[in-house]
């Protein structure tokens, strides 16, 4: 495990960014954090195949006395580094961008099980959505019980979504909760 | 007896020496002592003076290697990101301190507020322009539409002045024609 280089955090922060906005200074700094501790101070860490967990600083010094093969995961686990450095997140990331997020999109409840299956959402799904969301914008769905279910990209902004039929896709699916169940082979894996 | 015999025998040696030196052994010795003297001047002057002279003529130039130059080698093609620059650091530069990584996020969130903003402001231009353009199509349709009222209004009434008078007097004459040619065209039928 080591901490992230400049292009890599800068990489990591653009992706957040397209999901929570200038708040992902609350990751950095929590507002409840205590600086001069090292169990609230937040940090990045790249792990093994190039995975990117989040944990707090304390932590992360602890898991230096495991050896590197035996270590599974620090913290939560935000995403990884593909082969050409871009970086992907995954569903474990739901944890820490749905309180943060800056756009949503709440999803009824028919139009739950498609998502969870890994469909796109189409118009007639939609319970309601936050207004003047532009278009290709990172977006956190969300039950209308407000729990988040997963995250996309807008389609469409939200005044052209207004004029699209009801089958009409308004949202790219990114990740969802439903993978932890169809992806549980290569989720945590290591190797 | 020891002593004179070596004498004899330095004595024999040097004679053997030196072929024309008398047989006596005072003579030997100082005949010995001349030469040396003599030799010695001679000999090494002109060596330290090849010396001297040579030692600042030769003096040797510095050679320097490519590494050194920093000249580029010849017929080696270096790819742009391969080769470090100079007087850099290896290795990568860990960014793990709060203010580096809020420097880093201000410069990412203001690109991508700068992206939104674009991307929201070319969005509300085009709907602007859709806006303009439907309505420019909505009133070119109430036009047409209107047009073909006028129209029909205007064939409607040009029927109905026409046809007041003219057409009672034509209605007549045909039905009447129409009874007379009747009554000629039937047929009959008699028994005997």
């Amino acid at each position: 495990m080591r901490p992230l280089t400049e292009t890599e955090t800068q990489t990591l922060f653009s992706k957040l960014a397209n999901y929570m906005g200038p708040s992902i200074k609350n990751l950095i700094a929590p507002p409840d954090a205590n600086p001069s501790t090292d169990q609230t101070r937040m940090s990045f860490r790249l792990g093994n195949q190039n995975r990117v967990y989040y944990c707090s600083e304390y932590l992360a010094n602890l898991s230096t006395c495991v050896a590197r093969e035996n270590l599974l995961s620090v913290g939560t686990c935000l995403g990884k580094f593909t082969k050409t450095g871009k970086f992907r997140l995954h569903v474990t990331s739901l944890n820490v961008i749905a309180p943060h997020a800056r756009y949503k999109l709440w999803v009824k409840q028919n139009g739950v099980m498609p998502f969870l299956y890994g469909g796109n959402i189409v118009k007639a799904h939609v319970g309601r959505w936050s207004e003047d969301c532009p278009e290709h914008q990172g977006v956190v769905v969300l039950g209308m019980d407000d729990m988040p279910l997963g995250f996309g990209v807008t389609a469409k902004s939200t005044a052209q979504a207004r004029r699209v039929e009801p089958t009409g896709i308004v949202c790219f699916r990114q990740a969802d909760v439903g993978e932890y169940l169809r992806e549980e082979d290569t989720l945590f894996t290591t190797t | 007896m020891a002593p004179t015999r070596t004498v004899k025998s330095k004595l024999s040696s040097k004679d053997k020496r030196n072929p024309k030196g008398s047989g006596k052994p005072g003579a030997a010795l100082g005949a010995n002592t001349k030469s040396k003297v003599s030799k010695k001047p001679k000999a090494p002057p002109p060596k330290q003076q090849k010396t001297k002279s040579a030692a600042p003529a030769k003096k040797k130039k510095r050679v320097y290697t490519e590494k050194e130059l920093g000249i580029p080698k010849l017929n080696m093609i270096t790819p742009v990101g391969v080769e470090s620059p100079k007087g850099k650091k290896k290795g990568k530069v860990f960014v793990d301190d709060q203010e580096s990584m809020m420097t880093i996020l201000a410069i990412v969130t203001a690109d991508k507020e700068g992206q939104i903003e674009s991307k929201m402001m070319k969005s509300r231009q085009m709907e602007d322009i859709r806006e303009a353009r439907r309505k420019e199509a909505e009133a070119r349709q109430e036009q047409r539409k209107s047009k073909l009222e006028e129209t029909k209004n205007s064939m409607r009434k040009k029927r109905k002045s026409k046809s007041n008078i003219d057409v009672d007097k034509d209605y007549l004459e045909s039905s009447s024609k129409y009874m007379k040619d009747a009554k000629a065209n039937r047929k009959r039928v008699s028994f005997a």
